[in-house]
């Protein structure tokens, strides 16, 4: 009954752990529309002007927007800039 | 800021990559550690990115593995310069030669200044030391600047000091001369005794010549006081002698003072503007408009100075300048206060004319008022030998 991930969930609640350590989940700073830092991703899905998709533990992040630009990739984070209008989750 | 100078150092170049599999591009340099930054998509086929130079090798080896195009598009950084640079020896070649010939061309001296010379020509002592192999276009290095000096001072009797400095390609050249004493005549020489001062004769003391003048006759400065030509009457024919002797006479020293009766004194009245000026090079920028709002003010300036470090700094200087308003208040000066100031000041612009042996016989000070200025005149009556030896020019008599 128990699946792995809610094992982790609750015992992530139960100890107070930050999730995205514990769930491997991606973490996601925004400033403003300007600026979008995805930290613990899986790689870039897609890449164009305005749309990037990158893949995540779970699901694709998709973000809309104009002039979109990689400011920085590595292995663990993204650090996107443009004009950001849509941040999305899609399965 | 910082990564950018960091990568900078280390140098990057703009690639651009083709191929239909661009994202895989990007994941596989993630996954192979390889640092890329500053990606653009270009078109659909084209994306533009970053990459440092260890980068950059690494990419060769993954870039049969898919299917894209590198090429490179720019180099930016301080290694491609350096190989730039390593290409055009000459260039770097031609720049060290123009440093040193820099450094050579300045151990020359360009030109030579003279300080502190009064009576001694500046032409005679740059003559002098053009002579001695020190000009424009001497090479410092071999000069012996000590040896220069005393060759200097032997050169010219009139000098008691040189100092020579070298400055850069400027060369200051420092003298000090001597006083002289009163210039003394061979006793061989015929000569008259003169008056050098203006004066009343008090008393002639005649060793050798003929005194002309006698006790109580004024004689101006340069009269003849005793002769050197001494009158045979018996032969009609006269000698010149060599004539000394002293000579007193009472002189007399003049001087005036004065002083306002009513003074006018500032004062401040506690109110204050600060003006704030920031000073970039000679380009001086104001934070404060308007005009100084007192009629009558004291300026205070300070000023700051970013980075200073001895006398190399930053041109940037912060000016604060405070001003102080002020109100003239007129004071009427004490008379007593005022007439010995006057006094003072007769006596010390007096002191300096009277020579040191003479002896002081009376001093007399007379004051005057006039359109509120006190005035005062030190008279000085002194008794000194002015008795000085001239040369009798051969063919006057």
């Amino acid at each position: 009954m128990w699946e792995n991930g809610g094992i982790k969930k609750g015992l992530a609640e139960i100890l107070e752990l930050p999730k995205d350590i514990i769930l491997d989940l991606p973490k996601i700073i925004m400033i403003g529309n300007l600026q979008i830092y995805i930290e613990n991703h899986k790689g870039i899905l897609e890449y164009t002007d305005n749309r990037i998709r990158i893949n995540t533990k779970n699901g694709t992040l998709r973000i809309i927007g104009k002039n979109l630009m990689l400011k920085n990739i590595v292995a663990e984070e993204i650090f996107i800039v443009g004009e950001i209008n849509q941040v999305e989750f899609i399965d | 800021m910082v990564l950018r100078l960091w990568n900078y150092m280390r140098g990057y170049v703009i690639i651009r990559v083709q191929g239909l599999t661009l994202e895989r591009f990007i994941n596989i340099c993630m996954a192979r550690d390889i640092y890329l930054w500053d990606v653009k998509r270009i078109d659909n086929t084209t994306l533009e990115t970053k990459i440092s130079i260890e980068g950059f090798k690494d990419l060769k080896k993954i870039v049969r593995k898919i299917d894209c195009k590198v090429s490179i598009f720019e180099k930016h950084g301080y290694p491609f310069w350096i190989h730039r640079l390593k290409k055009r020896k000459m260039l770097l070649l031609g720049a060290f030669f123009c440093f040193l010939l820099l450094v050579f061309v300045s151990t020359f001296i360009f030109s030579i200044e003279i300080a502190g010379n009064e009576n001694v020509e500046k032409a005679e002592i740059i003559s002098k030391l053009n002579n001695l192999g020190f000009k424009p276009g001497a090479n410092r290095c071999f000069i012996n600047l000590r040896k220069l000096e005393n060759q200097l001072l032997l050169e010219i009797d009139q000098l008691a000091w040189v100092g020579v400095e070298i400055k850069g390609i400027k060369a200051k050249v420092e003298v000090a001369e001597k006083i002289l004493p009163p210039n003394k005549i061979d006793k061989d020489i015929p000569c008259n005794v003169v008056a050098q001062k203006n004066g009343v004769i008090e008393k002639v003391i005649t060793k050798s010549g003929h005194a002309v003048v006698k006790e109580g006759d004024i004689v101006k400065k340069g009269d003849i006081l005793i002769s050197g030509i001494i009158q045979l009457e018996h032969i009609g024919n006269s000698i010149p002698v060599h004539s000394y002797g002293d000579v007193y006479a009472k002189t007399y020293y003049e001087a005036m003072g004065e002083k306002n009766l009513t003074e006018i004194k500032e004062k401040k009245t506690g109110q204050k503007f600060v003006k704030k000026i920031l000073n970039l090079g000679n380009v001086e920028l104001s934070f404060n408009r308007g005009k100084i709002p007192y009629e009558f003010y004291i300026v205070e300036k300070r000023s700051k100075k970013l980075l200073q470090w001895r006398k190399i700094g930053l041109p940037v200087e912060l000016i604060i300048e405070e001003y102080y308003e002020v109100n003239k208040i007129e004071i009427t000066v004490n008379e007593v206060e005022a007439k010995n100031h006057v006094h003072k000041e007769a006596l010390d612009s007096i002191l300096e004319e009277i020579p040191f042996e003479a002896e002081i016989l009376n001093t007399q000070i007379d004051f005057t008022v006039k359109d509120g200025v006190l005035y005062g005149k030190v008279i000085i009556e002194a008794l000194e030998n002015i008795a000085v030896q001239k040369t009798l020019q051969i063919g006057e008599d």
